[in-house]
C-alpha cells in the first residue's frame, strides 16, 4: 500500500515535469545568450503576442520584423553585419511582456530592442527600456499617457497618437452639409489606453461640430455578447456610431448589429476593419461596405520603399500586408535610421538624441516627433468599398476621390 | 416592459450555451473530484474542429455536432486513459496543475494546426434574427440555445434512465460502495471525461457560430465556466443548468441596467455573494470533508 502511494506520487510527478517541460520548451528560445563581437549578428530582441488575445495583430507584427530582416540582409545588413531578430512571445500578458524584455537585456544580450504590439503592452515593456537607458521603437502603443512618463527613449513610429488618430475623420464629418452630416452619435469603446482616447478624440471635435451624443459606455475586454450594448445603441437611435474595437468585439459587435437588424447611417470603428480579408470574413464581404476606420499604412501608397516592402510580404507570406507588418516594418525602418545616424549601436543616447531632431522616411510617410517621442503627422482614414479597402484622406494618398456616404451592409 | 423581456430572452439564450458547456465541467467533478481546467480548451477545440466541417465540406455547423460529439468523446476518453487516470486518486493540486497543463498543450496544438488568426463560423443564419416589431431572437441563439436543451435533457435522460447513469450517480455518491457492487469506478471515470469533453466539444460547435475565437480564448470561458459551476453546486449537473442560466442573465441585465462596463465582472460579485451565504454553491450538497471542518 505504501509502495503503491509512493508510485503513484512519483507518477503524478513525473507526469507534471514532464508537461512542465514541454510547456518551457514551447516558450523558450534558443538565443546563446551572447552579445558577440563585431562580426558576429547585431540582436534585437523584441517580445510579441503570437498567442493571446492580441496574437492576431502581434503574428503581423512579427512578419513584419522579420521582412525588414531579409531585406537588410538581402541588402549586406545593418553596419555591415547581418541582423537577427530574437522573438519571445509575451502571450498578449503584462507581465510576461515585462519579464521577457528584462531577459533579452539580461539574460539574452541583446544589442538592440524594438516594441511590441498595442499600449497595453507597451506601457510596461518600455518602463524596462528606459530603465536599462535602451532604444525603444515602439510600431503600436498611440495611448497618450504612454508620454506622459518623460521617458527620453520611447519613440513611437506611426503618424500620430491615438487621440489624434479619428481627427481627419471627426473633421471631415464636421465639414458636410448640414443636410447630410450626422446629428447624433454614439461611442460604445472597449476600456483601453489605445482604443479610448481614440474615440474620446473624436467625440470632442463631432461635439463642438453640435453632433449630439445620444450613448456612451465602456466594456471591459473579456466581454464577448454585444446583444444588449447593440440592442442599448439601438434605442438610442443614433445616426453614426463610433465604435472604439479591437479585432474580437469589433466583429462581435457588427454581428449583433445584424442580428438586431440595426444599421445606422454612418459606422466608423477603430482597429478591426484595418485587417483587412480576416474582417471581410468575419462579417461577411457583403456587411462590410462603407465602413470607415482609422489606418497607418495603404498597401498601394507610393512612399518610398513601399512596393518593395509589400512585394517581399507577398513573397514571403502571400498576400497584401496588413497594417499591423507595415507598422512594425515601419518601426524597423525607424530604428535602421537611427543606428545607421550614429554609426554605432553602443551609444542608444546619441540615437534618441538624433530621432528627436531629425525627421525619418519609412513606408507610412515621413515621421518626425517630440521631445517625449509623439509623433507628428496625420493618420490615413479608409472605407471599405466594394470588398476592399479604399482611403480616402488625406487627399494626397487618397485611392479613389468616391467616398460611400454611410454604412451600407449586404448592398454588395 | 417590452425592454426587459427582450433582455430576459437574450440573458437566457446566454446562459442556456453557458449551461451546456458548464455541464461537462461539473459531471466531471462529481464523478472524478477533478477540476478539469483544460475543459475550456476543449470547448474551443469544438470551435475548431466545426470550423474545419463546415469552411471545407460545408457541413452545418450545428449538423456537425453529430461528428464532433462522438469524435472528442473518444477523445476524452483516450486523454483520460493516458493522462488523467495515473493520477486519479492524487491530491486536487496535482489533477489541477495536470489539467492546466493539458490545456496548454491542447492550446499550442490548435496554434500548430489553425493558427493564431481570429477564426470565425458564419452560417446563412448567423446574422439572423426572428423578429416581431422591435423583439428580436437572434436565429443561432435561438438554435444553440435549442441545442443546448436537446443536449442536456439526453444528458439527464442518460444519467437517470440508464444502467450508465446509475453507474455513474453511484461512482460520484460513494466510489468505494460502488467499487463494492461491481462497478468499476475507473472505466465510469473515462466514459463521464468523455461525455464531459463531448459536451465542452458540443458547446464549442455553438460558441463558434455565436463569436470569434482564437486557441488563446480558452482562458476567458474556463473562468467563466468556473465561476458557473461553484454558483451552481460543483458536481451538480442542475446547479450547473441553474448557475449558468443566472450568469447570463446577471451579465445582460448588468449590462443593460447597471453599466456594460460591470458587466463581466458583476456576475462574479453575485458568486462571491452566494458562496459567503451558501459555500456549497445553489445546489450543491455538503461533502463529508465539508462536515468536518464545521
Amino acid at each position: 500500500m505504501v509502495r503503491d502511494s509512493a508510485w503513484r506520487r512519483l507518477q503524478v510527478a513525473a507526469l507534471a515535469g514532464a508537461l512542465a517541460l514541454g510547456v518551457a520548451a514551447c516558450s523558450s528560445d534558443d538565443g546563446d545568450g551572447g552579445g558577440g563581437g563585431s562580426d558576429s549578428p547585431i540582436r534585437i530582441g523584441a517580445s510579441i503576442p503570437l498567442t493571446g488575445q492580441f496574437s492576431q495583430q502581434g503574428k503581423a507584427a512579427e512578419q513584419g520584423y522579420k521582412v525588414w530582416q531579409a531585406m537588410v540582409n538581402d541588402a549586406g545588413g545593418l553596419l555591415d553585419r547581418k541582423v537577427e531578430l530574437v522573438i519571445k512571445d509575451d502571450a498578449s500578458d503584462q507581465n510576461t511582456v515585462v519579464s521577457d524584455y528584462n531577459a533579452l537585456i539580461s539574460k539574452d544580450k541583446v544589442d538592440l530592442l524594438i516594441g511590441t504590439y498595442s499600449s497595453l503592452l507597451n506601457l510596461p515593456a518600455s518602463a524596462v527600456a528606459e530603465k536599462n537607458k535602451m532604444l525603444y521603437i515602439e510600431p503600436a502603443g498611440g495611448a497618450p499617457e504612454i508620454f506622459e512618463r518623460g521617458f527620453k527613449y520611447i519613440f513611437f513610429s506611426q503618424q500620430a497618437t491615438a487621440d489624434k488618430q479619428g481627427k481627419a475623420f471627426a473633421d471631415w464629418i464636421s465639414s458636410l452639409p448640414e443636410d447630410q452630416r450626422p446629428k447624433t452619435a454614439a461611442y460604445p469603446t472597449i476600456d483601453d489606453p489605445f482604443v479610448k482616447p481614440n474615440v474620446d478624440g473624436i467625440r470632442k471635435i463631432l461635439e463642438t461640430a453640435g453632433v449630439k451624443t445620444v450613448y456612451s459606455t465602456t466594456y471591459q475586454v473579456d466581454l464577448n455578447n454585444f446583444d444588449t450594448i447593440v440592442n442599448k445603441v439601438r434605442a438610442a437611435d443614433p445616426d453614426l456610431v463610433v465604435h472604439g474595437a479591437f479585432f474580437d468585439d469589433g466583429v462581435g459587435f457588427i454581428r449583433s448589429m445584424l442580428k438586431a437588424d440595426f444599421t445606422p447611417k454612418w459606422l466608423y470603428q477603430t482597429t478591426a476593419p484595418s485587417l483587412g480579408d480576416e474582417y471581410a470574413k468575419a462579417i461577411g464581404a457583403e456587411n462590410t461596405e462603407g465602413i470607415i476606420f482609422a489606418i497607418s499604412h495603404a498597401p498601394q501608397a507610393e512612399t518610398p520603399g513601399n512596393a518593395e516592402f509589400v512585394k517581399k510580404y507577398e513573397e514571403m507570406f502571400g498576400g497584401l500586408p496588413p497594417e499591423d507588418a507595415a507598422d512594425a516594418y515601419g518601426a524597423a525602418q525607424v530604428l535602421q535610421a537611427a543606428v545607421e545616424a550614429v554609426g554605432n549601436i553602443d551609444d542608444q543616447k546619441a540615437m534618441a538624441d538624433w530621432l528627436r531632431k531629425n525627421s525619418v522616411e519609412t513606408i507610412l510617410g515621413d515621421l518626425k516627433w517630440d521631445d517625449d517621442g509623439r509623433p507628428q503627422g496625420e493618420f490615413l482614414t479608409g472605407q471599405w468599398q466594394n470588398g476592399k479597402v479604399e482611403y480616402i484622406l488625406p487627399a494626397k494618398f487618397a485611392t479613389t476621390d468616391h467616398t460611400v456616404m454611410g454604412w451600407e451592409p449586404g448592398t454588395k | 416592459m417590452l425592454e426587459f423581456l427582450q433582455y430576459l430572452v437574450l440573458g437566457l439564450l446566454v446562459g442556456g450555451v453557458y449551461a451546456l458547456v458548464a455541464s461537462g465541467l461539473s459531471l466531471v467533478f462529481g464523478v472524478m473530484r477533478i477540476i478539469n481546467i483544460a475543459h475550456g480548451a476543449f470547448l474551443i477545440l469544438g470551435a475548431f474542429l466545426t470550423y474545419t466541417l463546415w469552411s471545407g465540406p460545408g457541413i452545418d455547423p450545428l449538423l456537425s455536432i453529430l461528428i464532433v460529439a462522438p469524435a472528442t468523446f473518444a477523445l476524452g476518453w483516450a486523454l483520460y486513459k493516458v493522462t488523467i487516470e495515473p493520477v486519479r486518486t492524487a491530491p486536487m493540486a496535482s489533477t489541477v496543475l495536470l489539467t492546466f497543463g493539458l490545456a496548454l498543450v491542447i492550446e499550442a496544438t490548435m496554434g500548430v494546426i489553425w493558427g493564431n488568426n481570429a477564426t470565425s463560423i458564419r452560417p446563412p443564419y448567423g446574422s439572423d434574427s426572428f423578429s416581431i416589431g422591435s423583439f428580436y431572437m437572434p436565429k443561432a441563439q435561438v438554435f444553440g440555445g435549442l441545442v443546448a436543451i436537446a443536449v442536456l435533457v439526453a444528458l439527464g435522460l442518460v444519467l437517470t434512465r440508464t444502467w450508465l447513469g446509475r453507474a455513474i450517480r453511484a461512482s460520484a455518491a460513494n466510489p468505494t460502495g460502488a467499487e463494492l457492487v461491481g462497478i468499476k469506478v475507473s472505466s465510469v471515470s473515462a466514459l463521464v471525461f468523455g461525455l464531459g469533453t463531448a459536451a465542452a466539444c458540443t458547446g464549442g460547435a455553438i460558441v463558434g457560430i455565436l463569436y470569434s475565437f482564437v486557441p488563446g480564448t480558452h482562458y476567458t470561458w474556463i473562468a467563466r465556466l468556473l465561476a458557473v459551476v461553484v454558483l451552481g453546486g460543483l458536481g451538480s449537473l442542475n446547479g450547473a443548468i441553474l448557475g449558468a442560466i443566472l450568469f447570463g442573465l446577471a451579465e445582460t441585465f448588468t449590462s443593460a441596467y447597471v453599466s456594460a462596463a460591470w458587466a463581466t465582472a458583476f456576475p462574479y460579485l453575485i458568486v462571491f455573494a452566494v458562496l459567503l451565504i451558501r459555500p456549497q454553491g445553489l445546489l450543491g450538497a455538503r461533502q463529508r470533508e465539508d462536515a468536518s471542518a464545521l
